[in-house]
């Protein structure tokens, strides 16, 4: 634009017109000129940019250096104290230095500030090492000898920090192994024997349970009448179905067959309910003396176990003892102590198997350091947190995470797209429909803690309570009661759809006085249907949950914060998001292929299913990828409805259901916030609170990835731009 | 009400009543339009159907048609039979209701919300208005062709035998035999044949074109409509366009609605000229050209207005 008013000179004027005044670029008024917008539209971008990128930049470089392995150094005081450390970070003013010490456990603090003015002297010696331990975070020390004791006998293996560092790594490896055979022993084979306990004894409590309920025994209704029942409702519907169609009067043909199979299929759906929540065929309870035999299978049973139990203990036993064997005697140099087994066990050295690594830096070359920033990273990407989430890696909580976010996108996104759909392609497009896109839109602007009250409240509390122990004593209807309102709400279903039918209008006419009257009671009588529909659910004499007898010893099993209702209040706080890029998307098929369709004999719902939705494709997942972006980066209302600070048990599982949803869960954002705010050694935790940002940021990002790439090859085949 | 909010191809309420012949004043001071003038007062007229017209063998017959859109009328006691196995025009200047004429025949209209019809149309016989008609089954007996080349975004296979496929049928050997003959009727067979199951976004508008009517035909209509079917053309791909509608009207009813009076000359058996929603004279193309009963229409065909 500038160069314009630069070029727009008079060209010579050959002879056509007079000389004119030459133009004078001075007399240009500033806002003419094309310059300073330039600036100052160019200088928002770059404002914008410089701060954009200064986040990403310090999150990607924090979160990169953590892991590079430091040099020990060795700073002596002026006062003539000595303490090994490293550098974490500096102070320009006072000068001074903040050291890493380690050695917690004989009491020194882990983090040491030291004025620059207090230095005597630094070094760094080659002895000195940083070991990694599996509790009381790291140790500073010089490795001097390793011993093997034998029934109370030391025996020294190796002496001097080379010959300890040979015997480090030719053992520590098998040590290890032999460490993680230990804890998948108490993990796995110990969690299952305990978790079979538990079976066996909430087995016996569903039965207790069941037998002391009055309300089902003598009320069984006996399969045939059942039968019975939905037959007549069957008939019902027939000739609800006869009617309307009469009425009617422009049914198109087939539409008769796929009516009845609708309905028919609704009957059977109903009948088939009905018969599993009322279970006709379980009968009555058991019987006292079958009680009595089932507790007498159970106890035995429970022996068995026990057995078990203490012979996965003696293994265990067996192989602590082995590994108490191998120990190392690295010792700090201001008061000459090593690092002790326990803490309560000074005396004790530290045993090889306790070390998760030992970096002795300083005499690391380059390739080593490598070596050992990819193995630290390793660790942090595949293994639990240890020591309050302050060591270790944070495998469970990438698995929650990346669980989290799958769930919630596959439940948010059929969800929003078909809602999406009645809205732009069978509403009528009035003040009504208007009013709910309107509130739609708005929802999208709720903060997202208020959704994770309404999910605690809602989903844990009132639906997870129902999924444990089934609708409260006190508001389960009576049997003749619940099935009165299962008959009333056929009935004001089979009336409400035939208001819709009848109310339809002739294409080509307008409706009728009475159609109108007839299409509002349609809609009230579907609004009753739905009433009734809910109560009939929440007050049904014949569910009392799936999980009962837990919940009858106070622990709930979907009662509480989990993965699922987690999932499902994200879902809900990004539907705003799905149901409005869907809207666009179908708006922007357009209407000529939607009419080339019908103009083909396509009925609606097929130009829908094959014009309309694949047109709409790339938006849809466009809405499903920023549903997914922002549900990965939430953290406010999963704090109430399910991440936690720890938990060792991963959604999924190779144990029966597999998939654990009413599993609390930890979460990439709330560990942050645990890490940077809630951690008890808050020095330590933060370079792991940019580790895992910059995780989160490169999880979040991946995922996206995926879906940008889907959309990108979905749009080339629509526009035809790849052929 | 389908997609509001979108923007429809065309609004045929838009200026109904306020497009009028504009003509030069010398020239017109000396033709009389009785029949314009009375339609633009808006009172009724008599078309003049010529005499071979009067009583054929309609495929569709239209009898005291009226189509309203809200409140507006956009049509006017249309009375007219479109003879079987020939091709018929409608011409007429630009908001005239032609299209919305054609569109009324497979019920495209009940699409847009507020448009109320009274008369009767038949398609062999059999009413098109009537209250239990299957609107669906309808446009399966009649293929459409829109101004705008609209192939759908799929590979050129998958939209031509698209009418067959939502008739749920998956035969390979079927769909391909079905594909293959209704491309060669289109006369574009032989440009698309190894590039079948290429997008066919990739061609060219006249042949993007010929494959919509490829895939209007590949159900055999009975009556094939087309819209304007080369206003969006070049000269080149239009003349392809007019061979192929001669080709295939040797096999189909053709009803085709066009701005262009030569087109009309070129392709046609028969042409109705309409103005403001109203039928002004209808009868044998030769004779609407050469020989027209109304002054008003033969003004109009020699281009001296509208």
């Amino acid at each position: 634009m500038s160069r314009m008013v630069g070029d727009r000179v008079v060209p010579a004027a050959n002879g056509a017109r007079p000389p004119g005044k030459p133009l004078e670029m001075r007399s240009t008024p500033l806002s003419a000129r094309g310059e300073p917008m330039i600036w100052l539209t160019g200088g928002a971008l770059v404002v914008c940019l410089v701060m954009i990128i200064g986040l990403v930049g310090m999150i990607v470089t924090h979160g990169m250096t953590t892991f590079w392995p430091r040099p020990v150094e060795q700073v002596t005081l002026q006062d003539g104290s000595v303490f090994l450390g490293i550098r974490t970070a500096e102070d320009d003013e006072p000068a001074r230095t903040l050291y890493r010490t380690g050695n917690r456990d004989i009491g020194r603090e882990p983090f040491r500030w030291v004025s620059h003015a207090d230095i005597a002297s630094i070094e760094t010696p080659p002895g000195a090492v940083m070991v990694e331990r599996e509790a009381w975070s790291v140790w500073f020390g010089v490795p001097e000898r390793a011993v093997e004791v034998i029934d109370g006998e030391q025996r020294v293996v190796a002496e001097g920090y080379e010959a300890v560092m040979a015997y480090y790594h030719a053992e520590h490896a098998s040590a290890r192994q032999r460490r993680a055979e230990v804890e998948r022993l108490m993990r796995q084979d110990l969690g299952r024997v305990n978790r079979e306990m538990e079976r066996q004894r909430l087995r016996v409590r569903s039965v207790e349970l069941d037998m002391q309920r009055t309300d089902r025994i003598g009320s069984p209704m006996p399969l045939p009448a059942f039968v019975g029942a939905a037959a007549a409702v069957l008939g019902l519907l027939g000739v609800g179905v006869a009617v309307g169609r009469r009425a009617n009067g422009h049914s198109v043909s087939g539409r008769w067959v796929r009516v009845v199979r609708l309905f028919c299929f609704l009957g059977a759906f109903i009948g088939i309910l009905g018969c599993l929540l009322h279970a006709p065929w379980r009968g009555a309870t058991m019987t006292e003396a079958e009680l009595a035999s089932l507790r007498d299978r159970t106890a035995q049973r429970e022996v068995e176990l026990q057995a078990e139990y203490d012979r996965i203990l003696a293994t265990i036993r067996e192989k602590e003892a082995f590994d108490a064997r191998q120990r190392l005697i690295i010792v700090e140099p201001t008061e000459g102590r090593f690092a002790p087994a326990r803490q309560i066990e000074p005396d004790n050295p530290i045993q090889l198997s306790q070390v998760v690594r030992i970096v002795d830096t300083n005499a690391m070359g380059t390739g080593q350091k490598v070596g050992v920033f990819l193995s630290r990273w390793w660790e942090f990407l595949s293994t639990r947190p240890r020591e309050a989430n302050t060591e270790g890696g944070v495998f469970p909580v990438i698995v929650g995470t990346v669980m989290l976010t799958l769930l919630l996108t596959i439940t948010v996104t059929p969800l929003g797209v078909i809602a999406a759909l009645y809205l732009r392609e069978y509403a009528p497009q009035g003040i009504i429909t208007s009013t709910i896109r309107i509130a739609v839109n708005n929802l999208a602007g709720v903060p997202s803690i208020v959704y994770g009250v309404f999910g605690l409240g809602f989903f844990c509390y009132t639906v997870g309570a129902f999924v444990d122990a089934g609708p409260a004593p006190e508001v389960r209807l009576p049997p003749v009661w619940w099935w009165a309102g299962l008959g009333t709400t056929v009935a004001a279903m089979i009336m409400a759809y035939a208001c819709g039918v009848w109310s339809r209008p002739v294409p080509g006419t307008e409706p009728s006085k009475a159609q109108i009257v007839l299409r509002r009671s349609g809609w009230a009588l579907w609004t009753m249907t739905l009433v009734l529909a809910v109560t009939l659910v929440v007050r049904t004499p014949y569910f009392t949950g799936f999980f009962e007898a837990r919940a009858a010893d106070g622990s709930p099993t979907f009662g509480s914060r989990g993965m699922l209702w987690a999932a499902l209040t994200l879902a809900l706080l990004t539907l705003p998001v799905v149901i409005v890029s869907t809207e666009e998307a179908i708006a922007s098929v357009p209407n000529s292929m939607r009419e080339g369709s019908y103009g083909c004999g396509a009925s609606k719902w097929q130009t829908l299913r094959r014009i309309v939705i694949p047109g709409a494709l790339p938006g849809i997942l466009t809405g499903a990828i920023l549903a997914m972006a922002r549900g990965a980066g939430e953290v406010a209302p999963l704090m109430l409805v399910g991440a936690v600070k720890l938990n060792q048990d991963l959604p999924v599982s190779g144990e029966a259901p597999y998939l654990h949803l009413d599993r609390s869960f930890m979460h990439l954002g709330f560990h942050i916030y645990d890490l940077g705010f809630q951690s008890p050694d808050s020095q330590a935790a933060r370079p792991l609170v940019w580790t895992t940002t910059l995780l989160l940021l490169a999880i979040v990002l991946a995922l996206n990835l995926v879906a940008i790439i889907i959309r990108a090859r979905l749009r080339a085949r629509l526009t035809g731009s790849t052929v | 009400m389908p997609y509001a909010g979108t923007e429809m191809s065309e609004k045929p309420t838009q200026g109904l009543r306020h497009v009028a012949f504009q003509t030069e004043p010398e020239k017109t001071q000396r033709v009389e339009y009785r029949v314009i003038e009375a339609i633009r007062r808006g009172e009724p007229v008599d078309p003049s159907v010529h005499a071979s017209l009067k009583d054929c063998d309609g495929v569709i017959e239209i009898d005291s048609f009226n189509l309203w859109y809200g409140q507006a009328q956009a049509i006017y006691d249309i009375n007219m039979k479109i003879p079987r196995g020939e091709v018929t025009a409608l011409i007429g200047p630009s908001g005239c209701g032609k299209s919305t004429l054609l569109r009324s025949i497979n019920r495209m209209n009940d699409l847009i919300g507020g448009v109320r019809v009274d008369g009767r149309m038949r398609l062999n016989g059999s009413p098109i208005y009537a209250p239990d008609v299957d609107v669906i089954g309808l446009r399966k007996r009649l293929g459409m062709v829109f101004q705008k080349p609209n192939p759908f975004p799929m590979s050129i296979y998958e939209n031509v035998v698209y009418p067959l496929r939502i008739d749920g049928e998956n035969r390979r050997r079927v769909l391909e035999e079905a594909c293959e003959r209704s491309l060669r009727s289109a006369a574009i067979w032989d440009e698309v044949k190894d590039r079948l199951k290429q997008s066919a976004l990739g061609l060219s508008g006249g042949q993007q074109q010929r494959l919509c009517i490829a895939r209007a035909i590949v159900a055999d209509p009975e009556v094939l409509l087309l819209d304007e079917p080369c206003s969006a053309l070049d000269p080149i791909a239009t003349l392809r366009i007019e061979e192929l509608i001669t080709q295939i009207a040797e096999k189909y009813t053709v009803l085709i609605v066009t701005h262009n009076m030569q087109q009309a000359a070129r392709v046609s058996k028969n042409t109705a000229f309409m103005y403001l929603g109203r039928l002004v004279e209808y009868g044998p193309t030769a004779d609407i050209f050469q020989t027209p009963a109304l002054p008003e229409t033969e003004q109009y065909v020699t281009g001296r207005f509208g």
